[in-house]
């Protein structure tokens, strides 16, 4: 496959969707997304005004803390086959002492929710923190509103290891903070993950 | 200054800055902020801890004493949420002769007291390594829930230890008169650490600092 660079190189190729450098493309859609629902979801039922002067300074403190940092992280964008950006997915707070990282993820653009998109993304950054980084656990964190991750993160083998109780507050309900973990021994590879999640055949939809 | 049954929380300054040079090294500190890598601590760290702290708008570093004024430890919330009104919280027993005792119990219901009698917090947060057992007596007898583990979380020692995580609701905190006086905390008699040297005196206030 030829990709110019303006259509993002694919450092990670899935089904669905391809991980490709967090590039201007996705930083020109940031604005979009984080004043979008995707951010209410990410964010665990927080809704801010970001101004673009406001997620530029973001961006150029996180930049500067990564520089000296001792946990650094990793930015993926995510993009369907077709490269139309989708969404990012972040491995970060790396503890090389622990081999831990959490992983952070959205898809921006909820007409993709749903679609197994999300699921093909976080196939392929499991397997990149085991098998590239060579880290042991994988932990994330969610409220217990958001259904649709708490299914994803059982249908993909995470276990639910804690639940802090009405510790955040989505659209004025207290919801509990749910904490996921997963252990590499525990981990069957993205190969038989995807027989067993059945992607395959969903991709194969998609393309017809 | 605020006053409590067994000890009373301060400002973290004077004595309490040289005492965290030798805390700060101590296992307590290791255990109470197993976040972080184990390391030597040197005296610009610890420096730089306190002023980080000072600085911090989501948290603050404040020093508790018995009643007769020795220096304990001191007691720690950060991460404060706004939106959701959290916070992390910590104690660390840097004096050692104090642990499991009532007083290092009265540091955390003061702590406690100050996040949701001062601070109008909704929720606190606490950690504690899997067999750390003096915590756990502590956190239940201040009526923290343990509500999860997170697994092989932390490297330890050689090997990969679970962390344990306990949360405490605004609305199951009875007050801190009601559970003192439930508890009945019991001073623990020891004697005070020996006054240090003046701070200007720097050789002096490291000798006592060793003990």
């Amino acid at each position: 496959m030829a990709h110019s660079t303006d259509s993002g190189h694919p450092l990670l190729e899935g089904l669905l969707v391809d991980l490709t450098p967090f590039d201007k493309r996705f930083v020109e859609l940031e604005h979009k997304w984080e004043n979008g629902p995707a951010a209410f979801w990410g964010d665990m039922g927080d809704r801010q005004f970001f101004t673009r002067d406001h997620l530029r300074s973001r961006r150029e403190r996180n930049a500067a803390e990564r520089e000296n940092d001792s946990s650094p992280a990793v930015t993926f964008g995510i993009q369907t086959k077709d490269s139309t950006p989708i969404g990012l997915f972040v491995v970060a707070y790396i503890q090389p002492a622990f081999r831990t990282a959490i992983l952070g993820a959205y898809i921006g653009e909820p007409e993709y929710w749903g679609g197994g998109y999300g699921t093909d993304a976080l196939l392929l950054v499991v397997d990149y923190a085991f098998d590239w980084l060579d880290l042991r656990r994988l932990w994330l964190v969610t409220m217990s509103l958001n259904a649709r991750v708490l299914r994803q993160m059982d249908k993909v083998g995470f276990t639910m290891e804690n639940r802090q109780r009405n510790a955040t507050l989505a659209d004025g309900t207290w919801y509990d903070i749910v904490m996921y973990g997963l252990l590499r021994d525990e981990w069957p590879g993205r190969a038989a993950m995807l027989e067993r999640l059945n992607l395959w055949p969903r991709a194969q939809a998609t393309k017809g | 200054m605020i006053e409590g049954k067994l000890v009373d929380l301060v400002p973290f300054e004077d004595d309490y800055a040289t005492y965290l040079e030798s805390w700060m090294n101590e296992e307590a500190w290791f255990r109470a902020h197993l976040w972080e890598r184990r390391e030597p601590h040197t005296e610009d760290m610890v420096k730089k801890f306190i002023e980080k702290m000072e600085k911090n708008e989501r948290g603050a570093l404040i020093g508790f004493q018995a009643k007769n004024g020795d220096p304990i430890g001191c007691v720690i919330f950060d991460h404060e949420w706004s939106r959701v009104r959290k916070a992390d919280v910590t104690v660390v027993v840097g004096d050692t002769r104090y642990e499991g005792t009532d007083e290092a119990l009265d540091g955390l219901l003061m702590l406690l007291r100050y996040c949701f009698e001062t601070r109008s917090l909704h929720r606190v947060d606490a950690v504690a390594l899997t067999f750390d057992e003096v915590k756990f007596d502590m956190y239940e007898r201040a009526g923290f829930a343990h509500e999860g583990t997170l697994r092989q979380h932390i490297r330890y020692d050689g090997d990969y230890v679970d962390i344990e995580m306990f949360g405490l609701l605004e609305d199951e905190w009875p007050g801190y008169e009601t559970i003192t006086e439930k508890l009945g905390l019991q001073p623990s008699g020891l004697e005070p650490k020996p006054k240090l040297e003046k701070k200007d005196d720097k050789d002096g206030a490291k000798d006592n600092d060793k003990k």
